[in-house]
């Protein structure tokens, strides 16, 4: 099974080495950090939620609320500050937040037992509502200088703190995926709940547990772009679900939930990322960029399914098989 | 007697290795209640799907009206006027009961008016002796009343055989009995009947004659005057029993591990009472719809007993989870390795873990693989587990060889008691008498096992003793010495009726 995202991970390598050449000879400007850090920069809320948007998926679920949630998040904040409440503090109780709203999901999912795309529909619509109340049609901008400086300035050199954070995260995440027993079980739940039911697996917890930390993660995200763009406004990373689940899926995780992996997710974030660099020095326009990611979308989608034809042909060689 | 509609001759029909059809041969006349018996996997679910161009028969041929037909699908039977009704029927809940009847474009009842089809709808269910209200959804039906839709549906179709199978298996004694008078109706209409059925009291109410099958092969045709329970019973068991297994000696102690006493889940089972001994064996006999899984269920907590005790090791437990369970030491195999069982995709090292994670759990939650990788090792050699190595995944292998990874996963665990539901089914007789050599080791070991199984020759190779249910209820416990074939189908097909005959 896995010997299929193997070579779709090979495959998406070939996709990223192609880019990068064609992206450099367009512009010498383009490998340098500065325009690296650049690109990720531009983007580096979306990746980091990608990442626990992995584990959703792979989990079998899916989590719509994420863009809404970091509206929320980005809106609560400035909203508190606006009513003079400490920075520091208002992060705190914007993180809070995050976790209160995956719980709700995850109660409803895990306990309830409802679809998640029926529940995060519910909650996308409520947290984007509760954000634009809070802060009506007003834009607010006037945030302490450590917090804009946190998002526009390097952290570690040139390196921003949101993407430090990224890069930290990615290194966790990948651990508790592929080297631990939460992630194993990420896996066999997502592969088949009634079986991880039948073995004592509290997936019903697990799940809870997940919808909360991508909640979490969602209202860490909201707070990095609010610090990173210095003002909010109820529109904030409006859409950006989409973004986040095609980066995913793009990277090979199944929708079936059961497998992908971070390396595949990582791949495509480069990919995407690239991408729209690169079309963007040819001044090929925003929309031209999102009809061509879209067709790489549809592409990862089919692609295992000849892929897989081409496993069933091959069947009786004995391939080196590995699930997590 | 009257003509012959339908006629098999010489069926025989194989998937890959095996043969669930053997020379089968029947004759359906017009206007006769035709009962078909047999045990659970003695072909009849194949014959109706040859019958109704499910299946395409490897040889033999089948004629209707003396004339050789094939039947290209599903709809070259129905145009043929073959009809079958199963136990649980094909009705659109969304749709009324008129419109259901006449829901497919074969009848021209579709195209009719709304009001047409109503009157056209109510006639039917009149001519069948029924009442039924024809504008009420299908949702709103009972199972007895969704079986009325269907045999009107196959009326307005002009059937001329209509298959029913095992139609009564979960309507009460009331509505059995009113759908076997519509079977009788339909009959002295000229329709020939198929009627299967465990019930073999049924069976002699309404049937004219009776086929017994066995082993995918045609043992008896007789005339119901002709015939008798026990005949039917003898003929339906038939085999010899020392071909297959051979009844290995007991092991079992004096000591009880599981102690159950009255237990029950509303509406599904009542009235369980066992004790299971430590090295003992015990067998639960019954056939399809006898609720013994649901036991199963209710001891391992996926579907908690609502009445009644559990005592293990002498200790009353109450079990509302798997967890519960296991922690107190009971592991259950479950018979559907492709949904509860197994994560296919997944390698045989990731499903040996899969119910034990737990043992393999280092600092921070780190999993420890190489100790995962030599347990899984390990009882690749213990269990024979025919594959190179322990990465490939289950999906991939024989099910003999999953209902091993299976049990290794189970083993792990060191279960004090454990369940086995079905432990054979599907898998070949060589791997069936090693997994029966492992279920044997587990007892011998002082391990407690209670194994649910609907092959008569385990249950009589393997079982100290056989706890036998119907329709929710246990009929009795034989001891292994006294147990026949016989003796088990009897109590199961509710023939005799005997308590704690041990």
């Amino acid at each position: 099974m896995l010997s299929k995202f193997k070579s779709w991970e090979g495959f998406l390598f070939g996709v990223l080495v192609l880019i990068l050449i064609a992206n450099s000879s367009l512009s010498p400007e383009f490998l340098t950090l500065s325009n690296q850090i650049n690109l990720f920069q531009l983007s580096v809320e979306k990746i980091i939620v990608s990442l626990i948007m992995t584990f959703i998926i792979i989990n079998g679920e899916i989590d719509l609320s994420v863009g809404s949630m970091m509206g929320l998040a980005a809106c609560a904040f400035g909203w508190m500050v606006d009513q003079g409440t400490p920075a520091a503090l208002a992060c705190i109780i914007v993180l809070l937040i995050g976790c209160a709203g995956g719980a709700l999901n995850g109660y409803f999912i895990a306990r309830v037992g409802l679809p998640s795309l029926v529940v995060t529909l519910a909650t996308l619509i409520g947290f984007r509502g509760l954000a634009r109340v809070l802060v009506e049609d007003r834009g607010i901008t006037d945030f302490p200088d450590w917090f804009d400086a946190l998002g526009q300035q390097g952290l570690i050199g040139p390196i921003p703190l949101a993407l430090i954070l990224f890069l930290l995260l990615f290194l966790f995440l990948y651990v508790v995926l592929q080297k631990t027993g939460f992630g194993r079980k990420t896996y066999v739940i997502g592969t088949n709940k009634a079986v991880a039911d039948f073995a004592g697996i509290d997936t019903a917890r697990h799940k809870q547990i997940l919808f909360m930390a991508s909640g979490l993660i969602a209202a860490l995200a909201g707070l990095l772009y609010a610090a990173r763009v210095g003002a909010v406004r109820g529109d904030v990373a409006f859409g950006f679900e989409l973004d986040i689940i095609t980066i995913v899926l793009l990277g090979g995780v199944s929708i079936f939930g059961g497998s992908g992996t971070l390396v595949g997710t990582f791949l495509a974030i480069l990919i995407v990322l690239s991408l729209r660099n690169g079309m963007a020095l040819l001044n090929i326009t925003g929309h031209i960029q999102t009809g061509v990611i879209g067709i790489l979308l549809v592409a990862s989608v089919v692609a295992p399914r000849f892929n897989l034809k081409a496993i069933l042909a091959h069947a009786g060689t004995p391939e080196k098989k590995e699930t997590s | 007697m009257a003509e012959t509609i339908l006629e098999l001759l010489d069926i025989s029909k194989s998937f890959e290795m095996t043969h669930a059809l053997k020379n089968m041969s029947l004759e359906l006349k017009a206007g006769e209640v035709h009962a078909i018996v047999g045990e659970n996997g003695a072909g009849k679910s194949t014959m109706i799907k040859i019958m109704t161009g499910v299946h395409k028969p490897t040889s033999g041929e089948i004629r209707i009206d003396g004339q050789a037909r094939t039947l290209s699908g599903t709809q070259a039977a129905r145009e043929a006027g073959i009809a079958a009704m199963y136990q649980e029927p094909m009705v659109f809940p969304d749709l009324d009961v008129a419109e259901n009847i006449f829901i497919s474009a074969r009848n021209k009842g579709l195209f009719l008016k709304p009001t047409q089809q109503r009157q056209a709808a109510r006639a039917l269910v009149t001519r069948l002796g029924m009442s039924l209200d024809v504008e009420l959804a299908a949702s709103g039906l009972t199972l007895a009343e969704q079986q009325i839709v269907e045999i009107a549906r196959a009326l307005s179709e002009d059937v001329r055989v209509l298959i029913m199978d095992e139609p009564t298996a979960s309507l009460s004694a009331y509505e059995a009995s009113q759908l076997r008078r519509i079977a009788k109706t339909l009959a002295q209409e000229g329709v020939a009947v198929v009627y299967i059925s465990h019930r073999l009291e049924e069976i002699f109410e309404i049937a004219d004659r009776v086929t017994v099958i066995r082993d995918g092969g045609h043992i008896s045709t007789r005339p119901i005057s002709e015939t008798t329970a026990d005949l039917m019973i003898a003929e339906m068991v038939g085999r010899d029993v020392g071909n297959y297994f051979a009844k290995i000696p007991g092991t079992a102690t004096d000591t009880v591990a599981l102690k159950v006493r009255n237990l029950a889940v509303d509406d599904v089972f009542e009235g369980v009472n066992f004790d299971l001994h430590k090295g003992e064996v015990l067998c639960f006999s019954g056939l399809v719809g006898a609720r013994r899984t649901d036991v199963a269920l209710a001891l391992f907590g996926v579907k908690p007993a609502t009445r009644g005790t559990i005592e293990v090791n002498g200790t009353a437990v109450e079990i509302r989870h798997p967890k519960q369970a296991m922690d107190i030491g009971i592991a259950y195999v479950s018979e559907d390795r492709r949904k509860l069982g197994l994560a296919m995709p997944m390698s045989i090292q990731s499903n040996t873990s899969l119910a034990t994670l737990g043992k393999f759990l280092r600092r921070f939650g780190l999993l420890d693989r190489a100790e995962e990788r030599n347990v899984a090792e390990a009882f690749r050699k213990r269990l024979n587990i025919r594959t190179p190595n322990v990465d490939i995944a289950v999906g991939t292998l024989s099910g003999g060889n999953q209902q091993k990874v299976m049990l290794a996963k189970w083993l792990n665990m060191e279960p004090e008691i454990l369940i086995f539901d079905e432990p054979t089914r599907g898998i070949d007789v060589g791997a069936k008498a090693e997994v029966h050599e492992l279920i044997r080791e587990f007892a011998k070991a002082g391990g407690a096992a209670l194994v649910i199984s609907s092959d008569l020759p385990e249950v009589m190779a393997l079982g100290d003793r056989n706890l036998v249910m119907r329709e929710g209820r246990q009929m009795g416990v034989i001891a292994s010495e006294n147990a026949t074939q016989e003796k088990i189908m009897a109590l199961a097909t509710g023939q005799q009726n005997l308590r704690e005959a041990s």
